[in-house]
């Protein structure tokens, strides 16, 4: 049986498209009543007139030649007014629902729903709009539909969409992701732009005005700057993370949150390839973490600023029980890159440093002295160098643990990824130049997530080259091990069901 | 381990030449239209990047090994720097075997094979004859199938 979008997709589609064409309508008519008189205004409003109609005679038709079916085993999307598409999308490769609803629509009762499958970069299939309730029948239905048809014979069916709350932000906690969400960065940031705004400032400010006042004026600007963008992350974070919650039904993971544009989104258990705790120095000395979740091929809600399948906030342990429920990796000892990266790392910062200073030096030979600062100004930071390998070296680790791998990398911004065996694709390893002077290799593990392309892949960064070759061999016999386990094949090729015969 | 077929050598010099010739290129039109440089730049510029080119593929020759192993593609290459991938045959999705125009020529071809990784998403296995890119890729292929890389996400 076949079902349309809801009716009231049609005002609201009109009213959405039709606003913007008014709003340059008027601006370009306006314009063309002065000079042609109110003639000329006149055939414009005609125009805008006749465009309008088009417009509601076009999202009608987009409304009546819009069907979707539900049923069986695909999805079939029946759309398009001038050309007609079908699309049938096979349940089982439907990886996210996503519902959005932004204020208007919750007025309305409708929603947006968005279905995301592996392949592509883009969304699969959306409806604009449906009932509220009627997208969360297709999120509930999809979740049933799925399990039903990859596990018939369980009796599944009688016991699990009794919802399972996993995690809700207190308001405690929105204030923190609120006042967190600040980055440590951006006051290094600032202060290279403030210092070199001052030849530009103390040009403005009159003569006499001293020294004084104008570092007050610095000062305040400073303040007031890293205040606006504090409140501004502030303001987001909270709109984002309003009422999140997150619950398990089933083998699906559900998440909402939102002040005023409402995100309903699902994730299967079964797709998720890693799984990241990131916290930054501020969060450490709180004992605070956030958590992402990672499905293949898309993070749901990326093009809204960063992957919202995650848990903003919450105590670290709050976080690895949270973790641990979604993948049960135990508890990791870390293994830390010999000591010896350390002095690497000391060389490349001084390295950095030396590039640094010699940069501002040409800048001040070309523009004759015209830096704020002498370009010898960082070189005291050197001091500092030593300390930063160290705190580098100290965050870095990996471990193997029964079913997983886990690394961890960085220090300002620290992740730890939690990679299960049987979702490794490929096992890089890979030994650059200066690697090689240290004795030292990178092996990443690469998996099918999307987060990853930023270059943050699990990797075991700068271990011994011995560890490295051992770990590249552990890494692809536990995957081969894990994914025999995984698939109920015991021993090679003899396929085994679901595991509960007698060995 | 297997190493390239040694004909790769003449195909990834004269890509470098080519490149060679068209950073040369730049620098005539530079010296054309922008600064006037002293007139044995171009030719300077085209040597230099010519030997370091020819230089990089025959080190690079000389790094590049493959093996098809009993549960994994293995390959290794890189000059500067040393990169060792391990591509198991569960994860492979499909294998191509590709011929490019330089490689026709030198009558060679190259073998392809996807991962639904995100960085290694393709590795290519270069310096083939024809008839090994073939053979490479039903090999492959068959392992693949052997492995049964069904849910490959």
């Amino acid at each position: 049986m076949s079902r349309t979008l809801s009716p009231l997709s049609v005002p609201y589609r009109v009213v959405e498209r039709g606003g913007s064409i008014v709003f340059t309508a008027l601006i370009l008519f306006s314009g063309a009543s002065a000079a042609f008189g109110p003639a000329g205004g006149l055939v414009g409003v005609a125009l805008v007139g006749l465009v309008l109609l088009l417009l509601v005679g076009y999202e009608v038709a987009y409304y009546c030649r819009f069907e979707y079916d539900l049923g069986g085993d695909t999805l079939d999307i029946r759309s398009g007014v001038i050309s007609q598409r079908n699309r049938e999308i096979p349940l089982r490769r439907i990886q996210n629902v996503d519902i959005s609803r932004n204020v208007v629509q919750r007025f309305l009762g409708v929603a947006a729903v968005d279905f995301e499958t592996a392949g592509g970069s883009e969304t699969e299939a959306s409806l604009r709009f449906v009932d509220f309730e009627e997208a969360k029948r297709l999120q509930g239905e999809i979740r049933r539909l799925k399990r039903d048809g990859t596990d018939a014979e369980s009796d599944a069916a009688t016991e699990p969409t009794r919802p399972d709350e996993l995690f809700a932000l207190s308001p405690r906690e929105l204030a923190l992701v609120g006042a967190l969400s600040f980055d440590v960065r951006i006051p290094g940031l600032l202060f290279v732009l403030v210092s070199g705004g001052v030849p530009a400032v103390s040009s403005v400010v009159p003569e006499g005005a001293g020294t004084a006042l104008v570092a007050v004026g610095l000062v305040a600007a400073a303040v007031a700057l890293v205040l606006v963008s504090w409140l501004g992350g502030a303001a987001v974070a909270v709109l984002n993370y309003y009422d999140f919650r997150l619950t398990r039904i089933g083998d699906e993971l559900q998440y909402e949150r939102g002040l005023l544009r409402r995100y309903d989104g699902s994730i299967p258990l079964d797709k998720v390839q890693t799984l990241t705790v990131v916290d930054d120095p501020l969060k450490r000395y709180f004992g605070y973490a956030s958590l992402r979740i990672e499905t293949a091929g898309y993070a749901p809600g990326r093009g809204a600023g960063g992957s919202e399948a995650a848990v903003p906030l919450a105590s670290r342990d709050r976080v690895f029980d949270l973790a641990g429920r979604i993948e049960s990796f135990g508890t990791p000892t870390f293994e830390r890159p010999p000591k010896r990266v350390r002095r690497r790392y000391t060389v490349r910062y001084l390295l950095a440093l030396g590039a640094v200073v010699a940069v501002l030096s040409a800048a001040d030979l070309l523009t004759a002295g015209g830096l704020p600062w002498p370009p010898y100004a960082p070189v005291p930071f050197a001091l500092l160098a030593p300390l930063a390998a160290h705190l580098k070296w100290r965050h870095r680790g990996y471990w193997l643990g029964d079913h997983h791998v886990v690394t961890r990398n960085g220090f300002l911004r620290r992740r730890i990824k939690v990679v299960p065996y049987y979702r490794v694709q490929t096992v890089i390893d890979s030994r650059t130049l200066f690697q090689r002077r240290w004795d030292v290799a990178t092996v990443t593990a690469d998996t099918a997530g999307s987060l990853s392309i930023g270059g943050a892949d699990a990797a075991a960064v700068d271990v011994d080259e011995a560890v490295a070759d051992d770990l590249r061999t552990a890494l692809t016999t536990r995957l081969r091990e894990s994914l025999a386990e995984q698939r109920g094949w015991v021993g090679d090729g003899t396929a085994v069901e679901n595991g509960d015969v007698d060995p | 381990m297997n190493r390239l077929h040694p004909r790769i050598r003449i195909i990834w010099s004269a890509q470098a030449a080519i490149s060679a010739v068209v950073v040369a290129l730049l620098v005539l039109a530079v010296d054309r239209f922008a600064f006037d440089l002293p007139a044995w730049v171009p030719p300077a510029v085209f040597v230099v990047f010519l030997v370091g080119g020819v230089g990089l593929a025959l080190a690079r020759y000389r790094v590049w090994r493959y093996e098809v192993r009993e549960d994994a593609l293995y390959l290794e290459r890189g000059v500067f720097t040393r990169v060792q991938t391990v591509v198991p045959f569960v994860r492979i999705q499909h294998v191509d075997s590709s011929r490019g125009p330089l490689e026709r020529i030198a009558g060679l071809a190259s073998t392809v094979v996807y991962t639904a990784g995100s960085r290694g998403a393709d590795v290519t296995v270069p310096g083939l004859t024809p008839a090994g890119a073939d053979d490479l890729r039903e090999r492959l292929k068959r392992l693949a199938i052997r492995a049964e890389g069904e849910d490959a996400v």
